[in-house]
């Protein structure tokens, strides 16, 4: 009876901050409402009793993907009514596709019959270590396939942002360490009214 | 059945006000002992006339706050205002649920506990950046980003130190974290991992040396600049509440949480919450020293000691905690 | 699970590349540091990746014969796959070989040939995907280092635009793949290419075949198919020219095999469904790439169309649905493979003072100053064109009489009357080269690599009518696994 209670609450939730993502008119505000919505799908996924998943859920897309958006949006200087002009202009089309889409949505859901296999019941492995133990044996193929995209991300990424600049002094602070004081301080005895003369 | 349902809601709720109250209470003279614990530092005095050794500072200061007027700049996003600090505040007062206090007290035992402790703590960084951008101002945005810049970057490498604690438990529950450290505290064997964690959860907190989002000296004061009255005092509760909870957060992983530091006679009379208490009093002890006594980072300077050396060093350790373990056979095998 | 030596053996050749990638990882991060320009480094690089390319050819041979599975069946091998994915890995040496580590255009740095090397490797595991999760998996990690390499120049205005469109519209296009492959799971419950072929056994649900069509979509954008061909001419025009190489060269190689692993393999119970979508997707690629590049002035534009009309053709053979389909689209994948590589051994040669040009119209008057080089133009845009006996006409030849064995006779005739509108193009090139004369010849000097994949690939055009014949015999052996 709760679980379902807060069945629906979770999910009329998360459809309506998805609802809210798409239609409200900040995009800032937009960010924040996928941030409700990734948190709601959050609580449906420790209904499944898939406490780590639902962990890692917040943890990734909430903690660190979600920051990334919010600071591109607030950074960015888009004039939004310029783009809803555009937007509107294709409406029509996209509405059509939208429909089309629907209607196949709708055909395939009552065509379903059902006959994916169920949830492996947890037993008595929690699901943190169910998950190791697949993850490393049955699928170490995808899991270091992942990671070879992860890391060709990474070099794309820096492939395409580092520039080398002329003319940059960095701070090496390895040079700085070995600098010793006999190199780098000269104690001068300076008369009085005499000032310094070049620090030869 | 519905008096029995009620009775649950009610001993629910006494449970987790007995943990919030004295939580409070405990960030008020927090804020007191700062003031003290650096005066002294600085030999001042600090605050010490309200009440014996200025015993009711903190509330003579949440009266004052309580009684000024809440301004609410023109052109700020108000819903996001308000929520802002609301956000930090209650967030610094969630991750309490899974903190055990003692063997079996401990509001939720969930079995993630350590990833709901970190996923609440990567949460701090939105209250951060909605208090910046909704300001609308310069000053607030600037100290926004860098303070969430900041946050995401240490979050990287105090997940990999976690990751270093976990290998050595077997478990993401904090009390099998704390009682695999009968033997021995993870302080001793992971002690850079140990240093490393202490320093990120400085960088996490926004303290001092990493107090750049809030430079008085560049950005007036950063992200609340804008803010004032209750919704001021709410951003201060909570990074006060959030000292303390990474206070506790260093103790349940490196310091032994509820155990006693020798397993023997005299040590063992003191029960538990009054060892985990002191832990965490040292360990804020520490960050107002810290604050006390080294300069401000800079800024370039703070990335590349999260970047480019506390991430590939814990990484690097990761490998050789795992190795170690592997190669010793002494791979923990608790269940669950 | 177990690590054997048949996972060795069978894996070897990409096992060979992803080390290799990961020291030149370290190569690319670390020389440049203490180096002053990072010279050296891409030599180093680039040669690595050349010898990694040639080793990994060789490891293809140690592949045991017959069908293998490993990895909990995520990946598969094949005759199929193995031929294949040896000429993959041709087609990328050819490419990396092209490139000259002084071309510039923003590809003279060691992360370019870094990057090239990481989408091989996702084109060798796409073409072994044996589940829906390894093929997108796969699928993204050959289309990540592409979109970057397209946008490599980052000076140029019009190449980061081709890497965005690029980016964007695969994305898309995964989205669509991945919608797909989530109803295709639903309905059959397993994302195993056997599995769901057995629950296809009884025939296909609504839902099933909505799946596949998202599905066929996704991979239809991958080899650029009308009508999801429209990111290829911008992103050939904007990309640097030696990518432009890689894009006209490999991916589609790898994208039509994955086509027809899925076609064949998964969904080969429901061939009739499919038929009818690639049946569309082939007269719609063939129309767009003959008509689309009649009027273009941008050499690399007019080959963008070319690979679309050229990906209508394999995809008549793919249509046939039959053995003798399948072997004609290896065969007609096979001389893709070495037109496209002479075609851009010859553009890459194209400079006037040192600067790289992709006009059509600077070909003019090339017999005059540069006879050998318009006549390796010649073959390859006759080649293009099918006229016998050069390879490409054997290609079509193969492709149009398996449609019609299929007894899609009105799907070879617009064949054939497409490529008589392509055949306009082609030699308009050729009358250009020939008849036209130009004020400002273009410089001399072709590289010695240049001049060694043209003489190679030529002559790959000129002589294959000698080994069409080992080579359908052997085509059809290696398709046998899906029939």
């Amino acid at each position: 009876m709760l679980s379902s209670v807060f069945f629906y609450l979770f999910a009329g939730i998360c459809c309506l901050a998805g609802l809210m993502v798409v239609s409200s008119r900040n995009p800032v505000h937009s960010v924040l409402f996928l941030i409700l919505a990734f948190f709601n799908a959050a609580g449906l996924f420790i209904l499944l009793n898939a406490e780590f998943l639902a962990m890692l859920l917040v943890v990734v897309y909430v903690g660190a993907v979600a920051v990334l958006f919010l600071f591109v949006v607030m950074m960015l200087d888009i004039n939004y009514s310029e783009l809803r002009e555009g937007f509107q202009k294709y409406r029509s089309l996209g509405l059509l596709i939208g429909a089309v889409l629907l209607v196949e949505l709708f055909a395939t859901f009552f065509e379903y019959s059902g006959n994916v296999k169920s949830l492996p019941s947890p037993g008595a492995v929690h699901n943190t270590k169910a998950l190791g133990q697949v993850i490393y044996t049955d699928y170490i193929y995808l899991f270091q396939l992942a990671g070879l995209i992860l890391l060709v991300a990474m070099i794309g990424a820096i492939a395409l942002t580092l520039r080398k600049r002329s003319g940059v002094r960095k701070q090496v602070i390895a040079d700085q360490n070995s600098r010793t004081r006999a190199e780098t301080v000269k104690l001068a005895k300076v008369e009085t009214g005499a000032g310094v003369k070049e620090a030869s | 059945m519905i008096e029995h349902w009620l009775i649950d809601l009610a001993w629910m709720i006494a449970t987790i006000l007995a943990v919030v109250v004295p939580l409070l209470i405990a960030v008020a003279y927090l804020t007191l002992a700062e003031r003290r614990v650096i005066g002294f530092m600085q030999l001042r005095k600090g605050p010490n006339v309200v009440g014996p050794f200025g015993m009711f500072q903190p509330f003579a200061d949440a009266l004052k706050l309580m009684a000024k007027e809440t301004i609410l700049p023109a052109g700020a996003d108000k819903v996001v205002f308000i929520i802002a600090p609301m956000l930090t505040f209650v967030l610094a007062l969630v991750a309490w649920a899974v903190i055990p206090f003692d063997a079996g007290l401990v509001l939720a035992d969930i079995n993630v506990g350590i990833l709901y402790l970190f996923a609440i703590s990567s949460l701090g960084v939105y209250g951060v950046i909605m208090a910046g951008w909704a300001s609308n101002s310069k000053y607030a945005f600037l100290g926004a980003l860098r303070s969430a810049a900041q946050m995401v970057s240490y979050e990287v490498s105090m997940g990999l130190v976690i990751i270093n604690v976990l290998i050595c438990v077997g478990s993401l529950n904090l009390s099998d974290i704390i009682e695999a450290q009968r033997d021995m505290w993870f302080a001793l064997p992971l002690l850079p991992m140990f240093i490393v964690f202490f320093i990120s959860t400085l960088a996490e907190t926004n303290r001092a040396p990493f107090d750049l989002p809030e430079g008085e000296s560049e950005l007036v004061a950063g992200y609340f600049v804008e803010y004032s009255s209750m919704s001021f005092a709410l951003f201060f509760l909570g990074e006060y509440a959030n000292m303390i909870l990474m206070s506790a957060m260093t103790t349940v992983l490196f310091l032994g949480g509820w155990l006693p530091p020798f397993d023997f006679a005299p040590f063992t009379w003191i029960p538990g919450p009054i060892w985990f208490v002191l832990k965490i009093m040292l360990c804020l002890f520490v960050f107002l020293w810290v604050r006390a006594t080294t300069p401000r980072y800079r800024y370039d300077q703070l990335m590349r000691l999260g970047w480019k050396i506390f991430l590939p060093f814990s990484l690097i350790y990761v490998v050789l905690t795992a190795g170690f373990l592997m190669a010793f056979d002494k791979l923990p095998v608790i269940g669950g | 699970m177990e690590f054997s030596q048949i996972t060795i053996s069978a894996a070897l050749p990409e096992f060979i590349l992803i080390s290799l990638a990961l020291v030149m990882v370290l190569i690319a991060a670390f020389a440049k540091q203490t180096e002053t320009d990072g010279e050296g480094s891409i030599k180093l690089v680039r040669t690595l990746s050349l010898l990694g390319y040639f080793a990994a050819f060789l490891a293809l041979f140690s592949v045991p014969d017959g069908r293998i599975v490993l990895f909990n069946e995520l990946f598969a091998v094949n005759d199929l796959v193995i031929y294949m994915k040896g000429l993959i890995l041709v087609g990328a040496f050819f490419a990396s070989w092209l490139v000259s580590e002084q071309w510039g255009e923003g590809v003279d740095r060691p992360e370019f040939h870094l990057l090239v090397l990481m989408a091989v490797i996702g084109m060798l595991l796409m073409v072994s995907a044996n589940n829906l999760i390894s093929l997108y998996m796969a699928l993204e990690l050959q289309s990540l280092p592409l979109y970057v390499v397209a946008a490599m120049r980052t000076s140029s205005l019009k190449s980061s635009e081709a890497g965005l469109k690029y980016f964007l519209l695969g994305a898309l296009s995964s989205g669509l793949l991945l919608y797909g492959a989530s109803l295709v799971y639903g309905f059959s419950g397993s994302t195993n290419f056997e599995a769901i072929a057995s629950s296809l056994s009884g025939g296909a649900s609504v839902g099933m075949i909505v799946g596949m069509v998202f599905l066929l979509s996704g991979l239809a954008f991958k080899i650029s198919a009308a009508p999801f061909h429209m990111w290829t001419p911008d992103v050939y025009e904007g990309a640097p020219t030696p990518v432009t190489a890689l894009f006209a060269i490999v991916p589609k190689v790898a994208g039509m095999t994955l086509l027809m692993n899925v076609t064949y393999s998964a969904f080969g119970n429901i061939t009739d469904q499919w038929m009818q979508i690639l049946i569309a997707l082939s007269v719609a690629s063939m129309i767009v790439g003959a008509t689309g590049a009649i009027m273009q002035q941008n050499i690399k534009r007019m080959l963008a169309y070319s690979s679309i009309a050229h990906m209508g053709y394999a995809l008549a053979g793919l249509a046939a649905g039959t053995s003798e389909g399948a072997s004609a689209v290896v065969i007609y994948m096979t001389t893709y493979v070495f037109m496209g590589a002479a075609a851009f051994g010859v553009i890459m040669t194209m400079r006037r003072e040192g600067t790289p040009v992709e006009k059509i119209s600077d070909l003019a008057g090339l017999s005059a100053s540069h006879p050998l080089l318009a006549a390796a133009m010649m073959v390859v845009m006759f080649s293009m064109a099918g006229i016998p006996p050069l390879a490409g006409f054997f290609g079509k030849w193969y492709v149009f009489l398996a449609a019609v064995n299929a007894g899609l006779i009105p799907l070879a005739v617009i064949g054939v009357l497409t490529s008589v509108i392509g055949a306009f193009y082609y030699l308009r090139i050729i009358r250009l080269m020939y008849f036209e004369d130009s004020d400002a010849p273009l410089d001399d000097g072709a590289s010695h690599q240049n001049r060694m994949i043209l003489i190679i690939s030529v002559g790959f055009i000129l002589l294959f009518f000698f080994g069409i014949g080992t080579l359908s015999q052997e085509a059809v052996s290696i398709v046998s696994v899906y029939f």
